[in-house]
């Protein structure tokens, strides 16, 4: 068809349209982007964006980076180490002198990268961009080091020899900072600017830790008893006994390694000391940094061998991006596979030392497991159990220290280590007294690691086959020589070890999933692969599909059927071979078979069951996952390690179980000493003595959490050391409290009350405003309540456990850098200057002027996102709720929802309009006199909340975590700590997918500046604090316990100790921002964390408050269930609202404001 | 053995009055105390208790209604106010006592009837199949806190069974907040008090049916009783009035004082106080707003209620059989 001129012309003018129009968008886009800095990018909102999470989520897996690369025939490219540029066998990087430099004015450059640090002895805080000072830095290696901080991206930029595969070692040390905390060294490995493989993503360099309960004592006098050589023993002794001629100091259980050469004498004490009722007090355990080269592996557990990088020869690039704490790195090596590193087979090892020829060893010793010399991670901990007469030293009645691995030391990647001599060089077996009753039908491993003599300085297996040193289940406590299958014969080995005289060596015990791994990591495999069917399948026929309908699976979702039946067959097949490795069918493997079951109906007749199923589906999925997080934990507790030679049989095993009366008798006096124990004076190691200066603290939490508070109180940077004033803490129930203050039998503070209780208590004078500004309360004179007044306005300097006052110090001629601890006033410590507090935080427990205590607890919504989910829909994380609304169709069209539950989104949403729950005011006086809901800005925002449920469908009750694990709510907005520790234990398998940042923003006029576009994306805080009793005993002693009990240290010791115990997903929510520093988050969680805390509100708790939330939440749920107007059905409560304000402001004599009275501003 | 004892008090006669005729009532009673000594004795440590924890609260209960104690500081005595404010200016109030008198109405009568009814039944079974019903049917009471399945059931969440049925079924196309929509609060409470009141009463009511002499049934055949009905009637139901005067008893208190089971349900207070009881009523003011004076006085007037209820149920069950 041939165009008349005027339809040419006319096409051509639209297409010039056309293309002017785009670059008219583009340079309006462009002017978007310029004006972008104005808004908001100065008050926060860091989000990760869609590139960064998708470099992570883009990597593949390392099995499939090593089949990238593999060769023909199925080997690996193995790099010429005869080309020059290796020496002794390695290519060596210079880690100082190839440091990418990034030069001025890049932006990596701005993160602080790598700091060269000259021969790593002193390191002046001036090398420091943040001269965040060094609390401790150790003695080194000689040369230059490079100190790569928790947030650095250091690059080097490496010339490679020769093309192939190579294991990356790293020498590193594990400093110890300011900026450091109990978390392992987490570090990404990135290969020319890109993640190789996802593994890399996640690689964790342990850190040292020791428990701080080893003297030395020389040149001891040697006595007629003492035998030559080394011996070991393990003692119970009272303060002032003494055992071969030392004399110990404490009440304890010690453990005594004596050397005797000769006229010579030393030994080494190991104390784990006693409260009075004879219950150990656990040791303080201390990080000690040290030197060490750590091969690039898996965390996970499912790879032994080392991983294997890549590289093409010439010019490359290797980058250390931090994800925790800092490190120095002095050495990179690039180790070609194929040489020494790799690790040999056990009948390799026995051949390749002559051990066939080495006669056996003589003598046994005992290790008890309760004393380990080092630790990989601070949870790895001692602990007690009272569970058989036969564990040495039995503890009937009480808590003893005599194991080690009750509470977690069960994760991949953990050990503990052990120091052993033998008195004779020969040929030893090991043998050790376990229990291991967690995982029915399936076997724990340990790694089993050495140092030493023929073992070498570094830490490794000496042979394949002790990475799987087996642990059979039993309900009973079991007595074993260690061993594995032989790789070569397939038969049981017990393992036989060559020890010489007078050499120290030390022995490793580490979490492995030895050969159960690659079974348990096919079901996460196909954990995966379901979780996105089930995603897929969701997205067609949503959550409750309809089972007369015909979805036609077979032509829409073909892939997903074919998974299912897959999956089932691998866990069935997986489920066989378990029971063939393990022996017996348990019910823990059983669940794999319920599964595959379920998979295989599913997968029948064109997928006809699906739609039935698909609930089903879902929760199995869930135990799916919470299987593979128990089948990875190999937890088991460990009495002791026996070295025996290798000529001993089975029946000189340490006995495993007691005789039947020998356990009767125990039973009988652990029964009876259940009533002699006095569980409130648990940890204390002397007597209270009468008429002593004492604090009374009450706290309302678990157990554990009092244990860890008793300790900190007695620690070296504890209140009694710093004051020398003792404290009672009591472990009490919630409801305690109250009747407790009416009885006037009340504590003199109490931890952890929450800010309505503590409006409650203030305004009916039970508790003391502590702000410096009291007016008393009841029947106070004036002068006690300036007497008290002036406690919290002045500074007081504790020298030798006596307090003075500024002009006291200078009186008695005394320093005040003597003082062991200085009480600051109240305005100070709570000052925004200080740093410790947010406003908001003090604003909810502030009432006419008067705050009554310091904050210790702080919670507050995020918003938790799936980045693998956003990062398919190709969406960015969205930064204000537009963004979010404009991501919502999409989601919708996969029947992905946003979780958001509607009490806290009213709130918080009135606030980032910039709304206020009170009518505002001017004078404080009438603070929250007249509920502020029935303001334009309220009624606007309370009804756009509603309709988020009522027109855009978002779900009103959910189980947020389960439906953030199925990707079904890849967005949920919901308190910080608890769903962070909830996701951290509950979906491990989510690792690395999910992250939190600050709340959608809401866009308005800058309130100062009405021209500028300001985005608030504030949350609301709720807090909970530490407050002083009316009825306290000495209101000084009582303020500096509060002042010690919320400080940076305390808090965030108290965190981490919390996570040392009882693991990650104890995480504490400090109200204190600056203990947050030290505490075991990653430095992305604490900017985000930051972040929020900087956005913050609160609603005040003016009495009558708890009248608000009801009468929200009805005109919300009328609005809901009835249709109802939601700015009407909210009005028609403001009237009951402020009548029962009024009402109760009468009650307590407040001013008051009549109804038709406005506040006096307004 | 009896002469000797009758010989000893025939011996005392002349020393002191000896008939109740002679004594004034005081006289009469320190007497029968003293004789019946062990039995007061026995008694006497339950009676302590009572007296202290259940009396005296009462007692001091009454009280505390006059005063405006906020259980923290020294209470004010304040005489009728809080009964004034409760009946003419709090109408929550009102909503709770008239939830609470529908509430009673129904669950009361229903769940006594329903036990008994039940009980009735059972009764009827061989000993053995009646053992396990029994269990069954009283299963609901002994767990404590199942009664939380019907949350789980009537769960808000889309995933919720009854919800999910629903929508499957094409009934309903989003899921409906049973616990937290006013139109089904009350009657879903009403439900699962009724599925939970097969409590003890139900076993007083299963133990009372089976101390009933055989005999009387036969004998009643032969006076010509003509149904099942007028057995159940003439000689079952006033055989066993102490049984059904606890039972009646206890569903009084368990009907009036119901509360635990909603907040679980619904939480506290329930949606637009759909089903705020009187039991509410007073835990809010008591627990929430520390305001125990007028929660004492609330309490007060819910003993009164159920006082009341007590007497009439004891006069109609007084009927029974007649």
């Amino acid at each position: 068809m041939k165009k008349s001129v005027f339809q040419r012309l006319v096409c051509l003018m639209l297409s010039v349209v056309m293309l002017l129009g785009v670059f008219v968008t583009n340079a309006f886009a462009f002017d978007e982007l310029v004006a972008d800095p104005a808004h908001g990018s100065e008050n926060g909102g860091h989000r990760p964006s869609l590139d960064e999470m998708k470099t992570y989520l883009d990597a593949s897996s390392y099995a499939a980076y090593l089949d990238e690369y593999r060769k023909e025939d199925g080997t690996l490219p193995v790099p010429d180490v005869t080309v020059p540029g290796f020496t002794d066998g390695v290519y060596r990087v210079d880690v100082v002198d190839r440091l990418h430099d990034y030069g001025e004015g890049d932006a990596t450059a701005e993160k602080s990268y790598g700091i060269v640090v000259k021969n790593s002895q002193i390191c002046k805080e001036s090398m420091l961009d943040d001269s965040s000072a060094w609390e401790y830095f150790g003695a080194g290696m000689d040369g230059e080091s490079v100190y790569l901080s928790s947030e650095s991206e250091a690059m080097w930029d490496l010339e490679v020899p020769s093309t192939g595969m190579y294991y990356v070692r790293i020498t590193y040390f594990s400093c110890k900072t300011s900026e450091s905390s109990i978390s392992s060294i987490e570090r990404q490995i990135l290969i020319n600017a890109a993640l190789p493989f996802t593994e890399a993503g996640s690689l964790k360099l342990n850190k040292t830790w020791k428990y701080d309960y080893v003297t030395e004592h020389e040149n001891l006098t040697v006595t007629s008893d003492d035998v030559q050589g080394v011996s070991t023993d393990y003692q119970r002794l009272k303060a002032g006994e003494s055992y071969k001629g030392i004399k110990v100091e404490k009440d304890g259980y010690y453990k005594f390694v004596v050397t005797v050469s000769g006229t010579q004498k030393s030994a080494k004490v190991y104390q784990i000391s006693g409260d009075i009722n004879d219950n150990s007090m656990t040791p303080h355990m201390v990080q000690d940094p040290q030197w060490a080269t750590y091969y690039c592996q898996d965390t996970t557990g499912f790879y032994n061998e080392y991983f294997s990088f890549y590289f093409q020869e010439g010019a490359n690039s290797l980058t250390l991006k931090a994800q925790r704490e800092p490190m120095i790195v002095s050495a990179i090596e690039l180790v070609p596979i194929g040489s020494d590193a790799d690790i040999p087979t056990y009948n390799d090892y026995y051949e390749s030392n002559g051990l066939a020829d080495k006669a056996a060893g003589k003598g046994n010793v005992t290790i008890q497991a309760e004393f380990p010399d080092a630790m990989s991670d601070s949870s790895v901990t001692i602990g007690s159990d009272n569970s058989s007469s036969q564990t040495f030293p039995a503890a009937p009645s009480s808590q003893l220290h005599n194991t080690i691995g009750k509470l977690s030391y069960n994760t991949v990647g953990q050990w503990a280590a052990y120091k052993l001599q033998v008195n004779e060089t020969g040929m030893y077996k090991l043998s050790m007294r376990y229990k291991q009753n967690t995982l029915q039908g399936m076997y724990v491993c340990r790694a089993l690691k050495l140092s030493g003599g023929i073992y070498g300085e570094e830490a490794t297996v000496p042979f394949k086959e002790a990475y799987n040193t087996q642990f059979d289940y039993s309900d009973e406590w079991q007595s074993n020589y260690l061993g594995a299958t032989n790789l070569v014969t397939g038969e049981a080995q017990v393992f036989e070890f060559y020890f010489e005289k007078g050499v120290e060596y030390t022995l490793y015990l580490e979490c492995s999933l030895g050969s159960l791994k690659e079974l348990i990591k096919d079901v996460e495999d196909a954990m995966e692969i379901l979780n996105n069917s089930y995603l897929r399948i969701l997205q067609l026929t949503g959550a409750t599909p309809d089972e007369n309908y015909d979805y036609r699976f077979q032509e829409t979702l073909p892939m997903e059927l074919i998974a299912l039946a897959e999956q089932a067959k691998v866990l069935d097949r997986t489920a066989r071979a378990f029971e063939t490795l393990c022996g017996t069918k348990g019910a823990h493997i059983a669940t794999l078979d319920t599964v595959a079951l379920l998979l295989h109906n599913m997968s029948l007749r064109w997928g006809e069951e699906i739609a039935s199923n698909m609930s089903n589906l879902k929760s199995y999925l869930g135990t799916l996952g919470t299987w593979i997080n128990d089948s990875k934990r190999s937890a088991m507790i460990v009495d002791s390690i026996t070295v025996h030679p290798v000529t001993d049989a089975q029946k000189q095993l340490p006995k495993a179980k007691a005789g039947f009366f020998g356990s009767m008798w125990f039973e009988i006096r652990s029964f009876f000493g259940s009533f002699f124990t006095d569980y409130d004076a648990m940890g204390l190691t002397e007597k209270p003595k009468e008429g002593s200066e004492s604090v009374e603290v009450w706290i309302a939490t678990g157990r554990d959490q009092s244990n860890i508070w008793r300790a900190l109180i007695d620690s070296e940077k504890g209140f009694t050391n710093q004051t020398g004033k003792a404290v009672k803490l009591k472990l009490v129930t919630g409801g305690t409290l109250l009747p407790s203050i009416l009885a006037s039998k009340g504590p003199d503070i109490y931890i952890g009350l929450d800010s309505a209780s503590i409006i409650n208590y203030a305004i009916r004078d039970a508790i003391v405003g502590v702000s410096g500004n009291y007016k008393g309360g009841g029947s106070m004179e004036k002068s006690e309540v300036d007497a008290l007044n002036k406690v919290f306005n002045t500074y007081y300097y504790t020298v030798n456990g006596v307090d003075y006052t500024e002009a006291e110090l200078a009186q008695h001629g005394l320093k005040k850098e003597d003082a062991t601890f200085v009480s600051i006033p109240y305005s100070e410590i709570t000052s925004e200057e200080f740093g410790r507090y947010v406003p908001a935080a003090m604003d909810t427990i502030t009432l006419l002027g008067v705050s009554y205590g310091i904050p210790s607890g702080m919670g507050f919504a995020m918003m938790f996102y799936r980045s693998d989910i956003l990062a398919e829909l190709g969406r960015e994380i969205p930064k204000t709720w537009n963004e979010l609304m404009g991501l919502l169709p999409d989601m919708q069209a996969n029947n992905m929802s946003i979780g958001l539950s509607y009490g806290a989104a009213i709130n918080f949403i009135l606030y980032q309009r910039g709304g206020n729950m009170w009518l505002h005011t001017d004078n404080p006086n009438y603070a929250g006199a007249r509920i502020g809901l029935n303001t334009d800005v309220a009624k606007a925002s309370f009804s756009w909340v509603t309709r988020l449920y009522t027109e855009f469908g978002f779900d009103i009750s959910f189980d947020a975590s389960n439906r953030f694990r199925t990707g079904e709510m890849p967005i949920v907005i919901s308190e910080y700590t608890s769903t962070y520790n909830t996701l951290t234990v509950y979906a491990t398998e989510l690792n690395g997918v999910w992250g939190f940042c600050s709340l959608p923003g809401w866009e308005r006029p800058h309130p100062e500046d009405e021209g500028m576009i300001w985005i608030d994306y504030s949350s609301l805080c709720s807090i909970s604090a530490t407050v002083l009793l009316h009825g306290y005993e000495d209101a000084l002693s009582s303020w500096q316990f509060m002042q010690w009990q919320t400080d940076e240290w305390t808090q965030s010791e108290y965190g981490n100790r919390m996570v040392a115990l009882i693991g990650p997903s104890a995480k504490y929510e400090s109200a204190n921002k600056m203990a947050l520093d030290g505490m075991s988050w990653t430095a992305e969680e604490k900017k985000a964390i930051w972040d929020q805390m900087d956005h913050l509100y609160s609603i005040v708790n003016y009495p009558g408050s708890y009248i608000i939330g009801r009468y929200t939440e009805f005109a919300f749920l009328a609005a809901v269930n009835d249709r109802q107007d939601p700015v009407e059905a909210l009005m028609g409560y403001i009237d009951a609202i402020n009548d029962e304000v009024y009402r109760k402001r009468a009650e307590f004599d407040m001013p008051l404001l009549e109804t038709d009275e406005l506040p006096t501003n307004a | 053995m009896p002469e000797i004892s009758n010989e000893a008090a025939v011996a005392e006669a002349p020393v002191r009055p000896t008939q109740r005729a002679e004594m004034t009532k005081w006289q009469w009673t320190w007497k029968e105390i003293k004789r019946n000594k062990t039995a007061y004795f026995m008694l006497a440590p339950f009676f302590l208790l009572f007296i202290i924890f259940t009396i005296l609260p009462v007692f001091l209960s009454m009280l505390l209604g006059f005063t405006d104690f906020n259980m923290l500081e020294m209470p004010n005595i304040v005489w009728f106010d809080n009964y004034a404010r409760l009946f003419t200016n709090d109408e929550i109030f009102i909503l709770a006592c008239k939830n609470t008198l529908i509430f009673a109405a129904i669950t009361g009568p229903v769940s006594y009837l329903l036990s008994l009814l039940i009980a009735w039944f059972i009764n009827e079974l061989p000993p053995k199949i009646r053992a396990v019903v029994t269990l069954i049917f009283y299963a609901p009471s002994i767990s404590g806190q199942v009664y939380l399945i019907w949350k789980t059931l009537f769960s808000s969440d889309s995933y919720g069974w009854v919800n999910a049925t629903l929508m499957d079924l094409g009934i309903i196309d989003a899921p409906i907040l049973w616990f937290q929509d006013a139109n089904y609060v009350m009657g879903l409470c009403i439900v699962v008090a009724l599925w939970t009141s097969l409590g003890t009463s139900f076993l007083a009511f299963i133990a009372g049916f089976q101390t009933i002499d055989r005999s009387m049934y036969e004998a009643a055949a032969v006076d010509g009783i003509k149904n099942r009905w007028q057995e159940l009637w003439y000689i079952t139901l006033p055989t066993m009035r102490p049984q059904m005067m606890f039972g009646a008893v206890l569903a009084i208190t368990s009907s009036f004082g119901f509360g635990g089971v909603v907040t679980a349900l619904c939480g506290f207070p329930s949606v637009d106080y759909a089903a705020h009881t009187i039991m509410h009523h007073l835990d809010d003011y008591g627990g929430q707003r520390y305001e125990v004076g007028y929660a004492s006085a609330i309490a007060m007037i819910l003993f009164v209620i159920m006082f009341a209820s007590n007497i009439v149920i004891k006069k109609a069950l007084s009927k029974v059989g007649e």
